[in-house]
């Protein structure tokens, strides 16, 4: 409190300052009494002691203050140690990990179904490389829920060929050639094990002129980028992350397209966000100086190729983690050269 | 003066002011709580029955009185200083 704001001084003040005090002691008075009224009804009332009981009562829920133990006097871990079996395996597991581990042991969560996929995917494509149809057998025995998830997942990513979102950022891109990749892979790349001798050489010769063509050794299927003019060094793309088969095939669609040209990478970047977002397991797509479709085009069903081509388009699209090989350009315009 | 001071602090409605400040400072601070633990120690004592409004102010306004905190004390007589100092010349 600053003396210069006192108008009065000397006696005075001293006045003021015994005004105050009364001012403030009648304030306080007033407090008081309103509070004696209040205590004074609730008695008359009978609600002043309304919070009391008897003397049992009121021991029975006393606040609990001791270590390890809430204010209610439970024990907030107790189940903690405890082990349940469980009723599919027949483990002993505990408590705490019960729940996720029901859901893998009996193949219902969300997790369960998409490793199972996964697995199977990479065993069928094992087992089809080796040309073993126990192995398969096998599978299915086992898991057969597995299998009626993958067709429902099949399903899905068909659904999803057409949608608005796909094909209006395809014709953002690419004008006309986006229309064109939405109808052709459609007829094309859900089958597996596509290969170019049953197709005769005018269907071949346009579709690989406008795609790449080159068929992908893990998931035999075909890619759907569209060729570019002039070939740039292809990028290696490592540590992918093993993606589903099917969904990956749809993504890589309207993502290749999108591809037109390097200086593109930018805006194709982030056109690919949306669908990074749904998909968050899926990896980014580098700078994108990849090889052209001319280039990057394997075409001809040689396998080997296959294997490096795909590398450059479809860095989603692989279903395994291993490196592959470089991918030698200037092989690969001569196979157009023949079909042209 | 003293009326006239009190006149114009009703007047302009800081009385009320002042006071219903005090109230929630006062509970805030859990004086009310106490007072009224202390009320129930002194009608405990007189019985439930019997207890007369002189009875619990007479027990309880000076205890009120000194167990107002100092902190609260202080705000409030700032503000009437201030009051004061903004409305009297």
């Amino acid at each position: 409190m600053k003396m210069e704001d006192m108008p009065l001084s000397g006696p005075d003040n001293t006045k003021l300052e015994s005004l105050v005090h009364d001012i403030y002691s009648e304030l306080v008075e007033d407090a008081c009494l309103g509070l004696c009224f209040e205590v004074h009804r609730a008695v008359k009332q009978g609600y002043f002691f309304l919070d009391e009981t008897d003397q049992e009562s009121m021991k029975e829920f006393e606040i609990v203050d001791q270590p390890g133990v809430d204010i209610f006097g439970q024990v907030y871990n107790q189940w903690k140690n405890k082990e349940c079996e469980c009723p599919n395996c027949k483990r002993l597991i505990a408590a705490s990990r019960f729940a996720p581990h029901l859901e893998k042991c009996l193949g219902m969560g969300r997790n369960s179904s998409r490793i199972a996929n996964r697995r199977l995917a990479s065993n069928n494509n094992m087992s089809k490389s080796e040309s073993d149809q126990e192995d398969n057998d096998d599978l299915n025995d086992n898991d057969w829920s597995y299998g009626a998830e993958k067709k429902a997942k099949k399903r899905k990513s068909d659904k999803n060929q057409n949608s608005p979102r796909r094909s209006k950022s395809m014709k953002h891109k690419n004008g006309e050639l986006g229309t064109i990749v939405t109808s052709e892979p459609y007829k094309y790349n859900f089958n597996t094990g596509i290969s170019y001798e049953t197709l005769g050489p005018d269907e071949v010769r346009s579709l690989l002129t406008t795609q790449c063509g080159v068929i992908s050794e893990h998931t035999k299927k075909m890619c759907t980028r569209p060729t570019l003019p002039d070939a740039d060094p292809v990028v290696e793309n490592d540590g992918f992350d093993i993606p589903d088969g099917q969904t990956l095939m749809s993504r890589l669609q309207w993502e290749d397209s999108s591809d037109i040209s390097p200086t593109d990478s930018a805006s194709s970047k982030a056109s690919t966000n949306p669908s990074d977002s749904r998909r968050p397991k899926k990896k980014k797509r580098p700078s994108l100086g990849l090889n052209s479709g001319g280039g990057g085009g394997g075409g001809g069903g040689s396998s080997s190729l296959t294997g490096g081509s795909s590398s450059s388009q479809s860095n989603i699209s692989l279903s395994t983690k291993k490196k592959r090989p470089k991918l030698s350009a200037p092989s690969i315009p001569s196979i157009y050269d023949d079909l042209n | 003066m003293k009326a006239a001071v009190n006149q114009k602090l009703t007047e302009m409605g800081e009385r009320d002011r002042l006071k219903e400040l005090l109230r929630a400072k006062l509970t805030e601070c859990g004086w009310k709580d106490q007072m009224k633990a202390h009320c129930k120690e002194v009608i405990k004592q007189k019985g439930l029955e019997h207890v007369t409004v002189e009875d619990l102010v007479v027990e309880i306004t000076p205890k009120g009185r000194a167990l107002v905190p100092d902190s609260v004390k202080k705000e409030l007589l700032h503000r009437i200083r201030a009051f004061l100092a903004q409305h009297t010349k």
